[in-house]
């Protein structure tokens, strides 16, 4: 059949029932695009929760801190048994351990002072011993991670600030001020100043020391108000303020010689009353948040689907109902069948294909628009997820293929029908 | 000479209702047939049953040979668009289309053409006095849309045209007018005519006149 043929078919065909075409496309355009934002928004929350949820701890480590004691929803970090040199000791012996790196609290209140985003910021911190194990070989191989207060005069503290800190800088403190978020990335070699033996609340009898420190990196592993520091600079602060203090830690880092042994390790810190942190119990716990956030979404996007999927049925469908008159008499003419089937495939399936891919395209831009937007606003967001709209091209494809697939295969089967209908009864009204 | 269309023992029921029943029937090429019968005799379910429109009756249907229980959906179209034309009682124009889109559509969807059809259709509209424009055939008369419907009957050139009370919504003279043309048309292209009639005077046009009475067909002299 020749293009000019075609045409005219095509025209005649559609004659006074472009409206309704034009506005089944249109269902099918909504059906896709619909389909496809939600499932890119879908997996870009999914992804920002996982993102908040997630932890560095690599699977052969148990992280060791005290048991506290549980008040109500509240968790405090003492009054319960402590980590003492003993249970420090105790763990070292275990033939199950390959190393422990050990994390101390300093003992005197502290404050941080500096300029965040052009703009003096002050807060209260404590500050976290950590050994150099904590930053990673990576990292470690940059940053000179020994300092004590000799090197005060010479050198800066380097200081790893919590990424929770950010968030709360961020959200709590730039965006009343109009100020401009910061990001992890942002933040690194900013200098500031930490002082020791003093707070906006206490003060102790030695004057206050101040150092001078620079933000080297950042950790989702640390607590909202801990700034990690090398330890032996809080062994040395702790020495000083209190001499007659024991050490305590607030958290033992242990490594095991084999991840398997990772669950026996944690039945003897337990044993000891401690609490024990495994990246898998960490998993467990955010994947149970994870878990029913995606099944409610799994949900909403397979309604979504299912909606998306009977509209275009219904629509292609309808369309083809409507017309069961003029394929009669089409029918009744002797038109070929090839020749019906060339309609069918130019109307439904490749005006279809069109639409749904155009509508997938504009379901994709609108997710991208969304994300761009919440991400303008609020600048928590900025700082955990570069988008909050996820396109895996393979899954949109796969998903919007399926709803083509799966009603133009419909709207085919139906067709088929009508074509073996006797011509009677599609003509009698 | 063979029969175009060859009948035998058809039987068509509704339900309780046995409108034909065991009806024989032969058509020669080019002749005129006439069916006449009361209401509801059943003369439009045998039109559909010859035209193949219909195919849930019993008995054999023979068009130009061939088997029509034989035959795939497709291969009946082909036999439809190869030996027969057919106007509709009730015509079944597609309203949205002028007069000229309805004759040509069997050639613009059969991929003959278009040019030649066009002029075809144009000349055979225009022996049936009907303009050949932008009009909507929703718009036009009802004697109109019957000459308009036979034009589109007529577009494939087929071998036997059936029609169904053509002249239903025609005065005498316009009746007249009409069957001479069809004879013309008939001389010149050699097609066989069944027509369901109702008037005396076009009755005597034909070659044969059939009775369906008790769901046979009975010869009138
Ligand atoms: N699809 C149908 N379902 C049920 N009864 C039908 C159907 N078509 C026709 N009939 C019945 O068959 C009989 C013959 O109808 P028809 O062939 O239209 O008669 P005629 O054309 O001779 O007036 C009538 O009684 C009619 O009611
Ligand atoms: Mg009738």
């Amino acid at each position: 059949m020749k293009w000019t043929e075609t045409r005219t078919a095509l025209h005649l065909w559609n004659r006074g029932h472009w409206r309704d075409y034009v506005f089944s496309q249109g269902m099918l355009f909504v059906a896709s695009l619909l389909l496809v934002f939600f499932i890119a928004i879908g997996l870009g929350v999914q992804n920002l929760l996982d993102r908040f949820l997630s932890t560095d701890l690599p699977a052969e480590q148990v992280r060791v801190t005290p048991s506290g004691v549980q008040a109500g929803f509240f968790q405090t970090e003492s009054g319960g048994v402590e980590i003492t040199e003993e249970a420090r000791n105790e763990l070292e012996s275990s033939l199950l351990v390959q190393r422990i790196d050990p994390q101390i609290y300093a003992r005197v209140p502290a404050y941080l002072k500096g300029l965040l985003g052009g703009q003096p910021y002050y807060t209260d911190i404590t500050l976290e011993g950590v050994t150099g194990q904590f930053l990673g070989d990576s990292l470690l191989k940059d940053i000179d991670w020994s300092y004590t207060l000799a090197d005060s005069a010479d050198r800066f503290l380097p200081i790893i600030l919590s990424e929770n800190l950010l968030l709360l800088y961020n959200a709590g403190f730039a965006e009343p001020n109009d100020l401009i978020g910061l990001t992890p990335e942002g933040v690194l070699g900013i200098e500031c100043t930490v002082t020791l033996g003093m707070s906006s609340i206490a003060e102790m009898d030695r004057p206050p020391i101040t150092v001078r420190a620079r933000i080297e990196a950042t950790s989702r592993n640390m607590n909202l108000f801990a700034i990690g520091v090398p330890f032996e600079f809080v062994d040395q602060v702790n020495s000083m303020y209190i001499p007659d203090g024991t050490r305590r830690y607030s958290a033992l880092v242990v490594t095991a010689k084999r991840a398997e042994d990772v669950p026996e390790i944690v039945r003897l810190v337990e044993e000891m009353g401690l609490r024990a942190e495994t990246r898998r119990g960490i998993a467990q716990k955010a994947e149970i948040l994870v878990g029913s956030v995606t099944a409610a979404l799994s949900a909403l996007a397979g309604a979504i689907l299912l909606s998306a999927l009977s509209s275009a049925i219904h629509t292609l469908v309808m369309d083809l109902r409507n017309r069961r008159f003029a394929l009669g008499v089409l029918m009744a003419l002797g038109t070929p069948h090839n020749r019906l089937a060339m309609i069918f495939a130019f109307q439904i399936l490749f005006m279809s294909a069109l639409t749904m891919i155009l509508g997938a395209a504009l379901g994709c831009l609108l997710a991208w628009g969304a994300s761009s937007a919440l991400l303008s606003l609020s600048s928590v967001l900025r700082v955990s997820v570069d988008s909050l709209a996820v396109f895996p091209i393979g899954w949109l494809a796969a998903g919007t293929g399926f709803m083509l697939l799966i009603s133009t295969g419909i709207a085919y089967v139906f067709f088929g029908r009508i074509l073996r209908t006797p011509v009677t009864r599609l003509l009698r009204p | 000479m063979d029969s175009i269309i060859r009948a035998r023992d058809i039987q068509r029921e509704f339900g309780d209702i046995r409108v034909l029943e065991g009806l024989d029937l032969d058509v020669r090429p080019g002749e005129f047939l006439a069916i006449v019968g009361r209401s509801g005799a059943g003369k439009s379910t045998l039109l559909a049953i010859l035209g193949t429109h219909d195919l849930d009756h019993g008995g054999r249907l023979e068009i130009s040979g061939r088997d029509t229980a034989l035959l795939s959906p497709p291969e009946l179209a082909a036999l439809r668009r190869e030996y027969l034309g057919f106007v509709f009682q009730d015509f079944h124009l597609l309203p949205e289309l002028t007069a000229l889109e309805n004759v040509i559509l069997p050639a613009v969807f059969s991929g003959r053409d278009l040019g030649t059809a066009r002029t075809q259709a144009a000349e055979v509209l225009s022996r049936l006095s009907i303009r050949a424009d932008e009009t909507p055939t929703t718009l036009l008369s009802r004697g109109e849309r019957q000459r308009v419907a036979m034009a589109r009957g007529l577009a494939n050139g087929p071998s036997v045209l059936m029609a169904d009370e053509p002249s239903a919504s025609l005065d005498a003279e316009s009746e007249q007018t009409l069957f001479n043309l069809l004879d013309d048309l008939r001389r010149e292209q050699g097609f066989a005519l069944i027509a369901v009639i109702h008037s005396r005077a076009v009755l005597e046009r034909a070659d044969r006149v059939l009775e369906l009475r008790d769901g046979i067909l009975h010869e009138v002299d």
